[in-house]
């Protein structure tokens, strides 16, 4: 609890401090709530950079030989299309969930270190300015958000065998994703403490709430996956501006090691963006399911397996570049295993909702469609496990419609899910059910008219990252789809900002529990004070404030956990 | 919790002293090194791909953002 000294001279104006003005409220704030919504408010600034970025890359991609972009800008646009999504949207919006609730959810009154916490947006936020900052000098990332080796190079033989990108394009992407890197290993070291060390009295791991429980796997992936992508950009940073050549095959370097250590990044981080979204659903499917949560431990648990597993896939990004059998053989299968935890989750949350009294509410809508697109991204990824079948559609459009099922149908959707879910204890306010309704429907037709048919055009052997195409190769068609469902997207994406500048300035008042939750987070007012809770609540159970408020049928009389 | 006795409440209120409060805050103290560290870290790798004077620069923000950080009054 801290004490302020604060000097009052009735009758005599006193001159108000930096912290109490609105603006220095938010630029010195430490309280984790403020801090979690400017994450999102930057997250969703991104989205709509990102958004915009996607429109470009589908209006140059509507017609054959399309004229709207360059083929140089092109490369910026994708790139930082990827990278601004990723990065500047997911992660970020994730972190700002994380915290703004997982605190309340575990009856704890801020995060264990508040200003890291707050250093850790601002570093954020810079970056994202930082990178995008790039486009004014003309010299945005244009090596595709995995910055392969050695396009990301800078060398003497630039030009001549060397494939290379002399402008400071890669510069931004390098010193960017480092500026990223200090952030998140701030939050996730505070997510760690804060769950180990704040909850409160009787929550023990195995009555946390598995939104919180798939924080704390995250916070830990990052820990332990971002070394190697530090380590990568710093070497590539020495070998653009001190000549060394890590990564130059003609001075003795190796371009693969620029691959195996950003995959050794990379998907963990595939990881990293999707489990939080299965921590929401996991919330959201038992409240309006109107059911306890099926297979806890094992949803809590396979996120641990996932977690686990995620360190020993990453070269199944890299089949196509010639590895020994041995590794792909040892790769593929553990790919293949990596489906087995998440098989686990989706078979837990049909259970808990089937037999439920479903209400079919906006977040339901979502999290049930996260279900349904997720499970489309996970079985395109076991396809991609298997060796000979990659080498046919490595780089191809089909990669794309993988990663943006498991990334728009799974973590964007998951994201909606949880922002309907938890926008009134953000601001006391419902959001419009009719256009969130909207909302839904257009991003599921959208997400399938654009998404979908990728599979059908990367069989046909359209790779990915072209700036352009020829008409006579029968993808003409599919591409026009893609491009109505991207602008179906736009529009959908529209209908949310909408809603939520209309349900903020007049939406109807949510109170305190509008969904008749069972979390802790719900038993405080809406939006919470800055205390969170006047008095630390006492944990029994799975479902604290549904045994506060169901005392005669509460889950700690019967369970046993 | 007042530090100070009341003053003279026959004193018009423009010449009354000023009273120092201490008022419990539950939660932490706001302040600005967060936001003055991040801000020196980016100054510092700006200068990688523009001047050493500018990482200078940047460095030395840093370093005075966490001193100031860390001597801080919680």
């Amino acid at each position: 609890m801290a004490t302020r000294t604060i000097v009052e001279a009735p009758g005599v104006a006193r001159r108000r401090r930096l912290d109490e003005t609105y603006i220095g409220e938010w630029l010195m704030t430490t309280d984790h709530k403020k801090i979690g919504v400017m994450y999102m408010l930057t997250g969703f600034f991104f989205f709509l950079a990102g958004g915009l970025e996607a429109l470009l890359i589908r209006t140059q991609l509507a017609v054959p030989n399309g004229k709207v972009l360059s083929a140089e800008i092109y490369n910026q646009i994708f790139t930082m299309h990827g990278v601004t999504m990723i990065f500047l949207f997911v992660m970020p919006t994730l972190t700002g969930f994380g915290n703004f609730i997982v605190p309340l959810m575990i009856g704890a009154r801020d995060m264990a270190f508040p200003r890291l916490n707050a250093f850790g947006y601002w570093v954020v936020l810079f970056a994202g300015l930082f990178l995008n900052s790039s486009f004014i000098f003309g010299a945005a990332p244009n090596g595709g958000w995995f910055n392969y080796a050695p396009l990301n190079e800078l060398t003497t033989a630039c030009g001549n065998a060397v494939m290379c990108t002399p402008g400071m394009n890669e510069d931004f992407w390098l010193l960017g994703i480092l500026l990223l890197g200090i952030s998140s290993i701030a939050g996730s070291l505070n997510f760690v403490v804060t769950i180990l060390k704040m909850r409160a009295p009787g929550m023990t791991i195995n009555r946390m709430p598995l939104f919180t429980w798939m924080t704390m796997v995250t916070a830990f992936l990052l820990l332990f996956a971002l070394p190697s992508l530090t380590a990568a950009s710093v070497l590539e940073l020495l070998d653009r501006h001190l000549g060394t050549h890590f990564f130059q095959a003609q001075f003795g370097g190796d371009p693969l090691l620029w691959q195996h250590l950003f995959w050794s990044f990379g998907h963990p981080e595939v990881y990293i963006l999707i489990l939080p979204a299965f921590g929401m659903i996991s919330e959201v499917l038992p409240v309006f399911s109107r059911k306890p949560i099926f297979g806890y431990t094992f949803i809590a648990w396979s996120g641990v397996a996932i977690g686990f597993l995620s360190f020993t896939v990453w070269a199944h990004h890299m089949f196509a570049v010639g590895l020994p059998p041995i590794a792909q053989a040892f790769f593929a299968t553990s790919t293949t295993l990596i489906a087995i935890p998440t098989a686990v989750k989706i078979f837990n949350w049909i259970a808990t909702v089937y037999g439920g009294k479903v209400s079919l509410k906006v977040p339901m809508l979502f999290a049930l469609g996260f279900i349904a697109m997720f499970l489309i991204g996970g079985l395109d990824g076991a396809a991609l496990a298997v060796v000979p079948f990659d080498y046919q559609v490595t780089d191809t459009y089909f990669v794309v419609s993988h990663l943006h099922y498991v990334l728009f149908g799974g973590t964007v959707f998951g994201i909606f899910a949880g922002f309907f879910y938890w926008f009134p204890k953000i601001s006391g306010k419902l959001l419009d059910e009719r256009l969130g309704q909207v909302q839904f429907w257009l991003m599921l037709i959208g997400v399938n008219l654009t998404f979908f048919s990728m599979h059908i055009l990367g069989l046909l052997g359209m790779p990915r990252r072209i700036y352009t195409y020829p008409g006579d190769l029968g993808w003409n068609e599919l591409n026009l789809l893609q491009t109505v469902g991207a602008y179906m997207l736009g529009i959908a994406i529209m209908v949310f900002f909408w809603n939520l500048t209309i349900s903020l300035r007049s939406g109807e008042p949510a109170g305190n529990d509008p969904w008749d939750a069972y979390t802790l987070e719900w038993d405080t007012t809406s939006p919470p004070p800055h205390y969170n809770f006047p008095v630390v609540p006492t944990v029994r159970s799975r479902r604290p404030y549904y045994d506060k408020k169901n005392p005669d049928i509460a889950d700690w009389k019967t369970a046993t956990h | 919790m007042s530090e100070e006795q009341n003053p003279s409440p026959q004193l018009p209120p423009k010449e009354r002293p000023a009273k120092a409060v201490q008022v419990q805050v539950p939660g932490p103290q706001s302040s600005y090194w967060p936001f003055a560290l991040a801000l020196a870290l980016v100054i510092a790798l700006i200068g990688v791909i523009t001047n050493l004077i500018v990482i200078g620069v940047g460095v030395v923000l840093a370093i005075a953002a966490i001193i100031g950080w860390g001597l801080e009054k919680r």
